[in-house]
């Protein structure tokens, strides 16, 4: 009978934020996991909690990159957890909640608080999803809905060096969603999503680092999108002023 | 769901700032450009002595070139500075407080510079 | 069963802010291209502007006459100073060229491309600044 295989694994050290709901200050808790070299940062904080230390707080939900809820800082880079390969990261790997969010506990921050502008953007989280023809919605399921492009993960908000000091700036993620209401209305009101982007705490705050573009795990490109509401605000500014170029509207 | 969306600022909020570091950045291309050829790379030594800098004022194109390079570079500098320190998020009105300053930093520069050229070109 | 449970842990504070803070903009960890093109043209920007005044200061001494004007010019060619120089113009090219970039593509131009168009004029300031280089210490 043939041995059964077995993946080496390797001792990893993480370094974990932890601080609590009425704690003054946060602190870094060291442990020590054994993990071969396909498990991912999520794998390993979900054996510290299941193995070591039950009281610490994260979120997650799909594993796979897709419902965006992992998102937190690992050696310093914004990335979604369950799938940054602890193997890529050295034998020291710290963790740490998103920047520029509030933060509940441990690593978990305020959803709230990112969503907030998204709703000031003027476009809906949930827009109605368009069904593939011949295809059959599920039982009891009237209306289907999808978050699009952007999976709300809160990284490019962490990666953003502005919103890190400028708490008005209404940040890429929300300055992105504007975009998409630009190029694809839906019967959304385009202007009135220009209309908020285009101010000193909207796109013209920005200074074209594209640590926002670069940090998406989903490949929203919420940089372009800014760039291009810059240019449709400009374009609009000219039309009001000369009577050229195309209506925003 | 519909939001009535709040803007971030009143419309336009920044265009013009940023406007006015591209404008200004295109033309200290071309004058800082012009500026660094004719002040030190076309000399044999790199820089020109006293007698030199006197007799090179003395034509009007120059003095002009220098003095446009003067105030687009101030513009410029100050303009970045401004939008350096908006990043730190104020209030409306610190906001127009700190544009007030910036704009009399630069007129001071300018002021500054055109009297040292008028000193220079008065010596030759 | 009782019906009671346990009591939950009482939260004595909301979320607490967590921001990078006003000096965020230059933390280098996980710092991309465009991020690394964003930090060091505020820096070169930072630096330009107080040499912009230290050159306005220096000026000054063309008011008082030759003497202490050719003095400094001395003082100005010996090797330590030109080394300043090439950083000084070393700052220049990759604020000027990396404006560029900023004008371009902050106007929506090329807004997918901004890391290769930040590649290529960072290249051409590579060859001009060398040829600075060489001619400053010719």
């Amino acid at each position: 009978m043939a041995e059964p295989q077995t993946t080496p694994t390797r001792p990893v050290r993480f370094r974990v934020h932890r601080r609590k709901a009425g704690d003054s200050g946060g602190r870094y808790d060291s442990f020590e996991v054994q993990l071969d070299e396909q498990r991912t940062v999520l794998d390993g904080l979900v054996a510290i909690r299941k193995e070591q230390d039950p009281s610490l707080t994260f979120r997650h939900s799909c594993f796979h990159a897709s419902c965006g809820t992992c998102g937190m800082r690992v050696n310093g880079a914004d990335v979604l957890a369950c799938v940054t390969k602890v193997a890529d990261l050295g034998p020291t790997v710290t963790v740490e909640p998103l920047a520029n969010i509030p933060l509940v506990s441990d690593l978990v921050v305020d959803m709230g608080a990112f969503y907030g502008p998204f709703s000031r953007a003027g476009r809906p989280l949930l827009r109605e999803s368009e069904l593939v023809p011949g295809s059959q919605r599920a039982e009891g399921i009237d209306v289907l809905t999808r978050y699009e492009d952007c999976i709300e993960c809160g990284i490019c908000v962490s990666a953003c060096p502005l919103t890190g000091s400028d708490p008005r700036y209404a940040g890429p993620a929300a300055l992105c969603a504007a975009g998409r209401v630009i190029e694809e209305p839906r019967d959304a009101d385009r202007l009135a999503a220009l209309r908020f982007a285009d101010g000193s705490h909207g796109v013209w705050r920005c200074h074209v680092a594209y640590e926002c573009t670069g940090a998406c795990p989903s490949n929203a490109d919420p940089g372009a999108h800014i760039m291009r509401l810059r240019r449709a605000a400009t374009a609009d500014r000219f039309r009001r002023w000369f009577g050229v170029g195309r209506a925003a509207r | 769901m519909s939001v009535q969306p709040t803007p971030t600022d009143e419309p336009g909020g920044g265009a013009g700032a940023f406007l006015g570091q591209v404008i200004s950045g295109a033309a200290l291309l071309v004058l800082l450009t012009l500026h660094m050829i004719a002040q030190h790379f076309v000399l044999p030594e790199g820089l020109r002595d006293y007698a030199s800098v006197i007799e090179w004022v003395a034509n009007p194109i120059v003095v002009v070139l220098e003095l446009s390079f003067l105030a687009f570079v101030t513009w410029h500098a100050l303009l970045g500075l401004r939008a350096i320190v908006f990043d730190y998020g104020f209030s409306p009105s610190t906001e127009r407080w700190i544009t007030r300053t910036f704009v009399v930093i630069g007129v001071v520069t300018v002021v500054y510079g055109t009297w040292l050229m008028y000193a220079i070109v008065s010596a030759a | 069963m009782s019906g009671q449970r346990p009591a939950a842990p009482v939260a004595t504070a909301g979320p607490v802010e967590r921001r990078r803070g006003w000096t965020g903009w230059f933390d280098p960890r996980g710092r991309r291209l465009g991020g690394w093109a964003f930090a060091l043209n505020r820096l070169t920007g930072l630096g330009l502007v107080a040499y912009l005044y230290l050159h306005l200061g220096v000026l000054f001494l063309l008011s008082q006459g030759p003497d202490g004007w050719d003095a400094f010019v001395d003082v100005a060619l010996s090797p330590p100073i030109l080394v300043m120089d090439v950083v000084l113009i070393f700052g220049m090219l990759l604020h000027g060229l990396n404006g560029i970039r900023v004008g371009l593509v902050g106007y929506g131009m090329v807004a997918t491309r901004q890391g290769a168009l930040f590649v290529g004029l960072m290249i051409i300031g590579a060859i001009v600044l060398l040829a600075a280089t060489l001619r400053v210490f010719a």
